[in-house]
């Protein structure tokens, strides 16, 4: 399928925050620039750019879609662009469409770039647009559902099925908080404990504000290409290794089978590891985007890392904080990066990518190999394990 | 009436009859006339065998609450007054689930699995809602 097709070669990334005085474009030159530099290619031999639709952002989006950013970066060897959508999992999209275009000959060489600005939204459609995008309007929103609803609906259904505690579920909060601090990249630096997550505001039970993301502006990009340029290209080149996809559901009422979104993670998880030819315990990093900690504990009861139930145990036992036998999302997810929209899918491959070339800092794990991704759109409408690793096997 | 600000739901051609029948204190499911599913919710073809011989029957309006949530903060303006409010889902006798709200309980009283029953509100002269409690 996607066996060693495409290697990462440079990676750019602006520090997720909040830059009211910074326009999207300023965050897209310096990060687009930065990968491309980072990849040993010149400006002009850059041959394709895919761009990660910044979905609340529709004036953006027209800009990007319509072709703006080879223009503005004067990349003059640009044959094609295109932007891609496909929630929180655009980003796989864009290196699926990548991996076409590199072997199709389309283009050779791919930058493929995210930015959202949550900041420069005015706070009115800021709200409408979060209350409504994934909700159907017909059988959700007009009983004042929302996105935290949603989540906090299967959240109370898992706790009470598998009596996992509020102090477990809150210390995942606590493990992502913990590689946040390591990352000059993220936001929400500041420690968190179990009691501070469980103080916060109760936002709809059993979810806590701490819980919750916090919206954040954000910019990343990465430059890909065929595994044969990239061995000229660096010494470091992350190679794609393998990918396997399951759709679920769109709509939680649709989610009446109980093992159905574990038997997605787990049957798609079986798939990569087969084609990567490796097994789980082969896996250095788990860098999962999920956006609310009970994604973590679905996807590590699916892959079989933990029985139902004891994920959350597991969490809390330092497992997958810095230092434990399974790190897991080493930039801290969402919760601990800040939420960048679909744009927390494209920094968490440019994160693997940074472990992968053993750049990562103080959250670096020592002798990375393979990294095992996830990301999903939607509230899991889908489930889509990627494998990336240093060699080709 | 007419002074409802909520938002209202936002229909297709083969839900109407859904709508018609909360309008009347009934609450109707979809069902294959060919492969006997009950469907929630209403499409235009059946999911299962994509008949398009769908008629509909009436549910008994009672189940068992599958999950919910006490929404406290973070909604908009014009569910504000609401607060708190719970969101439920509600698995039907008839083996569907749907989301609703849970209504005319105490929070503390509120469990998985508890029996709950249909309740009628009416939203505008065309649309009346359907919330649950406890049975
Ligand atoms: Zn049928």
């Amino acid at each position: 399928m996607s066996r060693g097709k495409l290697a990462i070669v440079g990676i750019g990334e602006v520090a997720t925050g909040w830059y009211p005085d910074r326009t999207e474009w300023d965050m897209i030159y310096d990060t687009c620039i930065e990968a491309i530099r980072d990849s040993g290619l010149g400006k002009n031999d850059v041959e394709g750019v895919i761009s990660v639709n910044p979905m609340a952002q529709p004036k953006l989006q027209g800009e990007i879609g319509f072709g703006k950013v080879p223009e503005e970066l004067g990349l003059k060897g640009c044959k094609d662009i295109c932007i891609v959508n496909a929630g929180g999992s655009t980003t796989t999209n864009a290196l699926r469409l990548a991996e076409h275009w590199i072997q199709s000959g389309i283009a050779k060489t791919v930058l493929i770039h995210h930015c959202t600005k949550h900041s420069s939204i005015p706070i009115d459609e800021a709200i409408r647009f979060f209350a409504t995008a994934g909700i159907d309007l017909q059988w959700e929103y007009p009983f004042g559902m929302t996105y935290n609803a949603l989540i906090a609906l299967s959240m109370t259904r898992y706790m009470h099925d598998t009596k996992t505690t509020p102090e477990e579920m809150a210390s995942i909060v606590v493990a992502l908080n913990k590689w946040a601090q390591l990352d000059p990249l993220s936001m929400n630096r500041k420690p968190v404990t179990i009691e501070k997550v469980l103080a916060s505001r109760m936002v709809t039970t059993p979810l806590h504000a701490f819980e919750c993301n916090r919206l954040g502006d954000g910019a990343s990009a990465m430059v890909v290409t065929s595994p044969e340029l990239a061995k000229k290209l660096t010494d470091t080149p992350v190679y794609k290794l393998g990918e396997a996809v399951r759709y679920t559901q769109a709509t939680i009422t649709q989610r009446t089978d109980r093992e159905g979104i574990r038997k997605a993670v787990s049957d798609a998880a079986k798939e990569v590891l087969k084609e990567a030819g490796i097994t789980l315990k082969d896996i250095s990093i788990l860098e999962l985007y999920v956006a609310y900690p009970l994604g973590i504990v679905n996807l590590l009861e699916g892959l079989g890392i933990c029985m139902p139930g004891e994920a959350g145990k597991f969490i809390m036992e330092g497992n997958t904080s810095p230092g434990g036998k399974l790190p897991v999302s080493t930039m801290g997810d969402a919760v601990g990066r800040g939420h960048t929209g679909s744009g927390v899918g494209t920094a968490t491959y440019v994160e693997c990518a940074r472990q992968l070339m053993g750049r990562a800092g103080e959250r670096q794990v020592p002798n990375c190999k393979y990294i095992l991704t996830n990301s999903a759109g939607g509230s899991g409408m889908n489930m889509i394990w990627s494998v990336f690793g240093r060699e080709l096997k | 009436m007419n002074d409802y600000n909520k938002p209202l739901p936002v229909k297709q051609p083969w839900s109407e009859e859904f709508w018609k029948g909360t309008k009347r204190r009934k609450l109707l499911i979809q069902h294959c006339n060919d492969c006997g599913k009950n469907i929630f919710y209403p499409r235009k073809y059946c999911p299962e065998c994509w008949s398009s011989n769908l008629g509909w029957i009436e549910s008994k309006g009672t189940g068992t609450l599958f999950s919910y949530t006490v929404t406290m903060y973070g909604v908009e303006e014009k569910f504000m007054a609401d607060l708190p409010y719970v969101i439920a889902l509600v698995d039907l006798g008839e083996g569907i689930r749907v989301m609703s709200r849970l209504v005319n309980c105490r929070h503390e009283d509120i469990k998985c699995d508890i029996p709950v029953k249909v309740v009628f509100e009416d939203m505008t002269d065309e649309f009346t809602i359907f919330y649950f409690e406890p049975a």
